[in-house]
């Protein structure tokens, strides 16, 4: 099985470039819309020896990281917080659905006016972006606990306390490891957005400067870099999560961003 | 002390009132055991429930000394996913007792019901049977005042159910806890109970004494007679009066 979970995939991306690079061959494509394969991987080469790629990928992936790991750290005690108290839920419930109903992207501008165009902006955006996925699969893991599990725990005479820490909130994990795996793309995809508008560096920056540059290939290189380390943290998050509970695992293949 | 005093349970079922059940007076001395028969629906879960403190009567009282632990063996395995066999017999007993106690526990109680080798399995890996018997040595590892059963043996093997009704038998005579098991077989009921309550449509409709010494024997003739006596009734409702003194009437 692990074999094929790897080679159906590499066969699928192989099957996509080739034909990319046919059509190329072809000449039914125009150079500067669509470069071919080796000019991208060669800009690849050239942004990676110059330093460039690394610099900017490394700029992405902290605001990535320090976003969502805010937004973690946000939403956990929120919702643990909504789901042992009621008039929490009362005051906090409307103003987040409706909160939630908001585009991240739409909020742009008002956070430019606000933070600026420094870091806290693009935080910002990608805090706004990731908080609900992870918020929510959280809220609905705990609210959704079994209540025959819980009768366990009263039986056994466990304090309400106990009762949180030791029932509700394991059996919550599964539906929060789902939260966090696509509060994760999101947090990707809103920064390029942010970086897109008001930056100086990241792999939203590169794109866009490339195309004021008229640079398709580079373009074309920021994209698949930025969909690779998606892949590729998302890989890891499931790696760590699958480490640290492995009876989450049949949850893991389940939970697709 | 264990007492059901005039116990009601209804519930609103599709908006009709269901009498789960219906005005139950029923007295478990400490140190017995009783098995409970019914039909499936009857009210054996209900009065279960009541007795374990999970249910509030709708009327009457649940007496139950305060001081005493309880023991619940659901009807189903109900184990923590998360917890591997044996952290999910230590369960109840974390922050209890000390590591050393909890483990002794855990090994003594999975060896009962023969499960040592799989102590390192998770609930997904189980069998229905396999995840019962966890169930049951979670309950055992307590070593509780009151221990209650709702059809414990009911996803088991022939074989494997009679060496558990021993182990429970056992273990009943060794530390003496108060034992209320809840069966739909009536045979198992009488190779357990000191008494059998018979329920009927959420009331208790009988309490048959047995005087019949442990360990039982299915093959018994005294067990086989109660045993046929109480499906009778169970089925055509023949009055308990006739199975008096089985012995004296074969
Ligand atoms: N939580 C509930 N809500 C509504 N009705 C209930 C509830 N629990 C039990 N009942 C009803 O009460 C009656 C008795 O149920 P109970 O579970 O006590 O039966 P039982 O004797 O344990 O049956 P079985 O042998 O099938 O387990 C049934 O008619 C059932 O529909
Ligand atoms: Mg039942």
């Amino acid at each position: 099985m692990p074999a094929r979970r790897i080679l159906v995939p590499a066969t699928v991306f192989a099957s996509v470039i080739l034909l990319w690079w046919l059509t190329h061959q072809a000449g039914w494509t125009n150079a500067y819309l669509l470069p071919a394969p080796a000019a991208v991987i060669e800009a690849l080469v050239d942004l990676a020896a110059s330093g460039l790629l690394v610099k900017h990928t490394l700029v992405s992936l902290q605001r990535v990281l320090l976003g969502f790991g805010l937004s973690v750290g946000l939403a956990l005690p929120l919702a643990v917080l909504m789901s042992a108290s009621r008039p929490a839920r009362a005051v906090l419930d409307p103003l987040l659905e409706f909160a939630r109903q908001v585009p991240p992207l739409a909020l742009i501008p008002l956070l430019i006016l606000w933070l600026g165009i420094g870091e806290a902006q693009k935080l910002g955006i990608i805090v706004l972006a990731s908080f609900f996925p992870v918020f929510l699969g959280f809220r609905g893991g705990i609210d959704g606990v079994d209540t025959k599990l819980v009768e366990v725990g009263r039986v056994a005479g466990l304090s309400r306390r106990e009762i949180l820490t030791r029932i509700v909130l394991p059996s919550a994990l599964p539906e929060l490891v789902v939260g966090l795996r696509i509060s994760l793309g999101y947090s990707w995809r809103a920064l390029v957005g942010a970086e897109l508008i008001a930056s100086s560096a990241g792999l939203g920056y590169m794109i866009i400067d490339a195309e004021n540059l008229a640079r398709t290939d580079i373009v074309l290189a920021g994209i698949l870099v930025i969909g690779a380390i998606g892949l590729l943290s998302d890989l890891v998050l499931r790696l760590a999560i699958g480490r640290a509970f492995p009876w989450l695992s049949p949850h893991l293949e389940a939970a697709r961003a | 002390m264990l007492e059901l005093d005039d116990a009601s349970r209804h519930y609103i079922v599709a908006g009709r009132t269901v009498a789960a059940l219906d005005d139950v007076t029923q007295h478990f001395s400490d140190g017995s055991i009783t098995t409970v028969v019914g039909r499936s629906g009857c009210g054996k879960t209900t009065l279960l429930r009541l007795l374990a403190g999970l249910t509030e009567p709708s009327s009457g009282r649940v007496q139950r000394a305060p001081s005493h632990s309880i023991g619940v063996v659901f009807q189903e395995a109900r184990l923590m996913p998360w917890l591997d066999v044996a952290a999910n017999v230590a369960f109840p007993l974390k922050k209890r007792l000390s590591e050393a106690e909890i483990a002794d526990r855990v090994s003594d109680s999975l060896s009962l019901v023969g499960l040592t080798e799989a102590r390192r399995a998770l609930p997904s890996q189980l069998s229905g049977g396999m995840a019962q018997r966890v169930a049951i040595a979670r309950a055992l590892a307590q070593h509780p005042d009151i221990l209650l059963l709702d059809e414990p043996f009911s996803a088991l093997d022939a074989f494997t159910r009679r060496r558990l009704q021993g182990v429970l038998i056992d273990i009943w005579q060794e530390r003496r806890p108060t034992v209320v098991l809840v069966t739909h077989d009536v045979e198992e009921a009488v190779l357990l109970g000191e008494s059998v309550i018979e329920m009927e449509s959420g009331r208790v409709v009988g309490r048959v004494p047995l005087d019949i010494p442990f360990p039982r024997e299915a093959t018994d003739p005294a067990v086989v007679d109660y045993r046929r006596r109480i499906l009778a009734r169970l089925v055509d409702g023949a009055p308990f009066s006739s199975i008096q003194n089985p012995r004296r009437n074969p």
